[in-house]
């Protein structure tokens, strides 16, 4: 039985013409735990700790569960995509993908082998794939030191990825002294220290030699959201190159990944509510003891309040100022929003797109960038996004036919979706609605012109998500924020939401956070509902069911073992 | 891959009644499969949120289902299930008049009072639930018992509880001649019978006045008179169901479409999944029985194919008339808000909806019967564009999203959004210019559209509008392959097709020629379309009978359900 506690007050009473006819969930309700939001982040702490015996209630202000886990019919009617999550950066590593059997029957992970390819106006173009001897192909096009540096640069930081950075995902984060500490243990560790003394823009241009290979790997290693001037995060630029040729695809669409998390919850009697926003976390004695839901004024009471939503929305919004320890209220006030936000065009179209280029493996690559020529152009393009402009004449963005790893989402035959997706200000000049069609039109002719082939004529559907609208489907992603938060330097690792809050609990008890703006962060790592979970069965002293990963346990043995 | 997977069911499909079936099933301890085309599960039961912030149901939209024994069997308010309660309502100031093309006429006292007896409330206690479970949650009698006005439930119900409703001739009427003997104004009359068209039988067919009549009342009556609806929308309903079956222990696979039922002397021991399917092309296995949650056709014609059925079956299955109606969906985005046309303004106030004050339009126009005749004989007779004018087709309009105050839709910041205006129109399997005529015809229907609804209100012109999401049949059909001939409940409800006879009188009672396979679909069983979690309510009595589900104490049976001799009854000592 969903193991939740509650009085019965329902009787039907047939002579009652205005009385109902059936029981509706229990005005007033009590769990273990609350977990407000129903993100990949909410789902995976609500799915540990349900299996874990706990009573478990997750709140969702949407009509669906998967927050950024979205498939959306936004071509409609009859033409769905990926509006958010589309790239799944960590499906090699997560441990709710292990512990939930989740790859097999449950969910099917695509990782094609062409991966990330670049088209330039020339026609000349580099294709980065899971085959590090394929990439070298390509790359030697333009330059074979290059290409040798690849092959050579690749293979150790895959290692750092494999033995430190992914691992460490999935492990409370550290004090900056601390991981000095553990690294300097080994001689990767080093290495990974060294590289946090750059800037994305110095080891890339550091390491490469061709103004083209130096752009496509600007770009993978930048396009979430690193910023490529800032030192202190240089240690993420192997993550992000390792996880461009090692991304998969959610066969059937990222939502699926959704569901089969949230059939985890309620399989082992976790209770899900949709269209159930929260509107306050309730306080008693200093204390989060549960939560009241908007418009029905629901309470569901619980020993634990977990919230996947950004620090604005926790602190301020929900629990108030008024019950915010100064500690904090400084932190929150002060968080940054991420620096640039997505725009995203999408596509119906009779063919997927063909990229006039001198490689047609191009054509079948996961992703393809377009637009971009050169550093310069490709740092201009970004300082002028984080400016708030977007200059129309000079800016690129990376495109996918989502269609050709999945037939599902084109409910008409023959038909192709995809779409390009650029990096764009929130606050945009001259304001959104007002510069939408300006923008849709020249994000086409953009795409067109990389991709002839794309005429009118074969578009059947066209729709674009600007960045006010990102917030307008999720307000937790304030002002485009598609991360609840910026990456630099003093809003990652145990400064990710802040000291206090990093790791998972927070200075009001009962109240943990666990979403995208606490450790390690946004993009769907499952890192921060998996860390939620761990904290939340130790502080409650429940048995866990799960271990670590073995690339955890390596990690922990070489590295902050005593 | 390793072994074949074995499980006792294997349904086929998880809309609304696949799913609901699951959660059944797995309630008795059965360990079940559910396998679904579509990447969400749901079926015609959807949401989508095609920009942000502005969300569509493209399908189900209105609950019926308040009277169902599911709520209570599966328990579904401990899985979730809500419903928002005082909505402004437009059906309360439907109360006070319908719309004509001159204006608002009011509703009189003989009326209501008519409408309220044929739907059990007058009755000394009101017995509408009873009414409505006897019509719709009662498996079809056994095929060798005589259907008569003893033993039908609707006609029990009414004799005991209000007997002068029961007449000789009520089996055999049409809707309105029920209403001809029981309310008094055409305008009434003329929006029911539309309604009813639209929800399940029509107002003109013979033999159906009270399944007819009485699925308009599943929509207004039960709950308060109010048109009320899930938190969430009728997708938030499915999700309580989904949930139940989960938790009870069924696997859900989606993108698995299944290709084949496999049959082994004479008898269903599994499916193959299509090659595209998540699963890739393998098989899945059923110890006890296989639920085609499927649409009729696909399931005989494709599924089991000819070699397994005998010619003369498969020509009736071929036959299943689905000469219905389909429903064209709109939704408007506008700059400005809709506002009544000059002569509607007089109900004004009470007729505007939800926080952005959408006006709730109902039914339009409703002046008599002839207007309806004209209609129908355009969508089901001539089956082609519509010859009627805009100002005289039919439509109905209903804004749930905009009273449900966890839809965005009413706080939409980028302008107003006006949802869901219906028009029925013929399916494109049976429109005489080809299947692919409302994709030719679609720019020019869309205008149709908003001349017709323009009728009414001001604001859908070019100035004002910023986009028209419309669906047509063939949009459906394609979208969900369940809802073949993209109608919405694929077979006709009509006599021929209803009760004992739905979908055939040899498939009624949810059993197949195949051994241990059974259907389960709205366009296969009784008491056919609509999310009523019915058809599994209906279909569990068949399924005890056969021995395969052998429910708890939670369980009860129809108390108008006849058993079928020699097997085990579904009632409970
Ligand atoms: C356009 C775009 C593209 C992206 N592409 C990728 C990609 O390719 N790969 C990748 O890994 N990441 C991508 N991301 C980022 C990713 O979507 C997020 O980082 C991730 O979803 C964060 O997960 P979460 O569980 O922390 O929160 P979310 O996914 O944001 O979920 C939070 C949930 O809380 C709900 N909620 C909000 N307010 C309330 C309330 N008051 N009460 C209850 N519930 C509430 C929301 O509806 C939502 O479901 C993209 C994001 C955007 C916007
Ligand atoms: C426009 C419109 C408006 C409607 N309005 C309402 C309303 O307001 N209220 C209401 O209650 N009802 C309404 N309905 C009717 C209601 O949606 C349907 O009656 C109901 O969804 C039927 O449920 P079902 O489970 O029988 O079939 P479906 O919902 O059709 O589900 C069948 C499922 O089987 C799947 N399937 C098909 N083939 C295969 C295969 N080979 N392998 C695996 N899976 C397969 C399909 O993908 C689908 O998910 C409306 C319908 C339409 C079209």
């Amino acid at each position: 039985m969903s193991n939740f506690s509650y009085e019965s007050k329902f009787k039907y009473d047939p002579s009652d013409l205005f009385g109902h006819m059936q029981e509706e969930f229990p005005q007033e309700s009590e769990f273990d735990v609350v977990i407000i939001g129903a993100g990949p982040n909410g789902l995976i702490a609500a799915a540990y700790l349900a299996k874990a015996g706990l009573s478990v209630a997750v709140c969702e202000r949407r009509f669906e569960v998967g927050g950024g886990l979205a498939t959306e019919e936004n071509l409609y009617p009859c033409y769905a995509s990926n509006p958010h999550v589309l790239y799944h950066m960590m499906v090699d590593y997560m441990p709710a993908i292990r512990d939930f059997d989740l790859d097999g029957p449950a969910l099917t992970w695509i990782k094609p082998n062409a991966q990330t390819g670049m088209v330039f106006e020339d026609g000349s173009s580099i294709l980065m794939s899971r085959m590090v001897q394929d990439t070298k192909d390509s790359i030697s096009k333009y330059s074979f030191k290059d290409a040798i540096t690849f092959g050579s640069v690749i293979r150790k930081w895959r290692k750092i990825v494999d033995e430190i950075v992914a691992p460490a995902t999935y492990v409370p984060p550290m004090a900056p002294i601390e991981i000095t500490m553990a690294m300097e243990r080994t001689e990767l560790g080093r290495e990974m220290l060294e590289l946090g003394e750059y800037s994305p823009f110095e080891i890339i241009t550091n390491t490469f030699e061709h103004e083209k290979v130096r752009t496509m790997m600007l770009y993978a290693s930048c396009m979430w959201g690193l910023d490529p001037h800032e030192t202190g995060l240089g240690f993420m630029v192997p993550l992000m190159l390792d996880r461009t040729v090692n991304k998969c695809y959610c066969y059937g669409g990222s939502h699926k990944f959704g569901s089969a998390l949230a059939r985890e919850v309620v399989k082992h009697g976790g209770l899900i509510l949709e269209a159930a926003g929260v509107d306050k976390i309730i306080m008693q004695n200093g204390r989060a003891v549960g939560v009241q839901l908007a418009h029905e004024g629901r309470v569901l009471r619980a020993k634990a309040v977990m919230s996947t939503l950004d620090p604005h929305t926790t602190f301020l919004d929900l629990v108030g100022r008024e019950h915010l320890p100064d500690s904090i209220l400084g932190d929150v006030e002060g968080w940054a929003w991420d620096k640039w936000s997505f725009n995203t065009l999408h596509i119906a179209a009779d063919e997927p797109p063909k990229y006039a280029c001198d490689d047609p493996w191009i054509d079948e690559a996961f992703a393809t960038v377009i637009g971009i020529e050169s550093v310069d152009q490709l740092i201009s393009h970004w300082d002028n996004v984080a400016a708030g402009r977007l200059d129309l004449t000079s800016f690129g963005g990376h495109s996918t036919c989502e269609s050709l790893l999945d037939p599902t989402l084109s409910d008409r035959p023959g038909k192709y979706v995809s779409m390009f997706q650029i990096h764009a200000p929130y606050g945009i000049e001259g304001g959104w609605l007002d510069r939408r069609k300006e923008v849709q039109e020249a994000m086409l002719s953009r795409w067109q012109k990389a991709a002839p082939n794309l005429t009118h004529d074969k578009i059947v559907s066209i729709g674009m998500e600007d960045p006010e609208e990102i917030e307008i489907r999720f307000p937790q992603m304030r002002r485009g924020a598609i991360k609840h938060g910026d990456y630099g330097p003093l809003q990652m690792g145990c400064f990710r939401p802040n000291q206090d809050c990093s790791g998972t609990d927070t200075p009001i008890e009962g109240l943990y956070v666990c979403g995208a703006s606490t450790y390690p962060g946004g993009l769907v790592l499952g890192g921060p509902g998996y860390l939620g979970a761990n904290k939340v069965a130790e502080d409650m002293a429940i048995a866990k069911w799960w271990r670590p990963t073995s690339e955890m346990e390596r990690y922990i043995r070489i590295y902050l073992q005593e | 891959m390793g072994k074949d997977e074995r499980f006792d069911i294997v349904i086929v499909g998880a809309g609304p009644n696949g799913m609901t079936t699951a959660a059944y099933l797995a309630k008795c301890g059965l360990s079940v499969c559910v396998l679904e085309e579509r990447t969400e599960c749901g079926g015609a039961c959807e949401t989508q949120e095609p920009i942000p912030g502005v969300r569509i149901y493209p399908h189900a939209m209105l609950m019926y289902a308040s009277a169902a024994p599911g709520f209570e069997q599966l328990e579904l308010h401990k899985y979730g299930f809500r419903m928002e309660w005082e909505p402004t309502n437009p059906m309360e100031a439907a109360n006070a008049g319908l719309a004509c093309t001159d204006g608002w006429r009011a509703i009189s006292d003989a009326d209501k009072l008519g409408w309220a007896k044929i739907g059990g409330m007058l009755g000394q206690p009101p017995f509408t639930r009873e009414l409505l479970r006897a019509t719709f949650w009662c498996p079809p009698h056994p095929s060798d018992v005589e259907v008569t006005d003893e033993n039908t439930p609707y006609m029990q119900v009414y004799k005991k509880h209000q007997p002068d409703i029961w007449t000789p001739e009520l089996r055999e009427m049409t809707m309105f001649d029920l209403m001809d003997e029981h309310l008094e104004t055409e305008p009434f009359k003329t929006g029911m019978a539309f309604a009813a068209w639209a929800s399940g039988a029509a107002g003109h067919w013979e033999g159906v006045a009270i399944p007819a009549a009485l699925c308009v009342q599943l929509l207004t009556l039960p709950n308060t008179g109010k048109n009320s609806i899930p938190r969430g929308g009728l997708h938030g309903y499915f999700h309580a169901i989904h949930r139940a079956a989960v938790h009870r222990g069924a696997v859900i696979r989606t993108s698995c479409p299944v290709d084949e039922i496999l049959i082994e002397d004479g008898r269903a021991v599994g499916v193959r999944l299509r090659e595209t399917a998540a699963a890739g092309g393998k098989t899945i296995r059923a110890n006890k029985a296989v639920i085609a949650a499927c649409d009729v056709h696909q399931a005989f014609l494709k599924m089991v194919g000819p070699k397994h059925l005998d010619p003369a079956l498969i020509r009736t299955i071929k036959d299943i008339s689905l000469k219905n109606q389909t429903l064209y969906v709109s939704v408007f985005h506008t700059k400005k808000q809709l506002t009544y046309k000059e002569r509607f303004r007089e109900l004004g106030e009470a007729r505007y909806v939800g926080e952005n004050r959408q006006p709730g339009l109902g039914i339009y126009p409703c002046d008599s019967r002839e207007i309806y005749y004209e209609n129908v004989r355009d969508v089901d007779g001539r089956k082609g564009q519509p010859t009627v004018p805009p100002e005289r087709a039919l439509w109905f309009q209903t804004p749930p999203q905009s009273f449900d105050p966890t839809d965005c839709q009413a706080s939409y910041p980028r302008g107003y959004i006006s949802n869901a205006f219906e028009m029925a129109v013929t399916s494109p399997d049976y429109h005489t210019e080809g299947e692919d005529a409302l994709d030719r015809h679609k720019d020019e229907m869309d205008r149709f559209m908003r001349e017709s609804y323009s009728q009414m209100v001001d604001g859908l012109d070019d100035d004002n509008l910023i986009h028209h999401w419309s669906a047509t049949g063939r949009d459906i059909e394609f979208r969900n392959t369940g809802l073949i001939g993209g109608t919405w409940c694929g077979s006709r409800h009509d006599e021929d097709q209803l009760w004992t006879n739905r979908p055939l009188p040899e498939l009624a009672r949810y059993r197949t020629p195949i051994e241990g396979l059974y259907h389960a679909h709205q366009t296969s069983g009784h008491p056919g379309g609509l999310c009523l979690m019915a058809i599994p309510y209906n279909l569990m009595h068949i399924l005890i009978e056969d021995g395969i589900a052998e429910p708890g104490k939670w369980w009860y049976a129809s108390p108008y359900y006849i058993p079928q001799e020699g097997k085990i009854s579904a009632r409970r000592p």
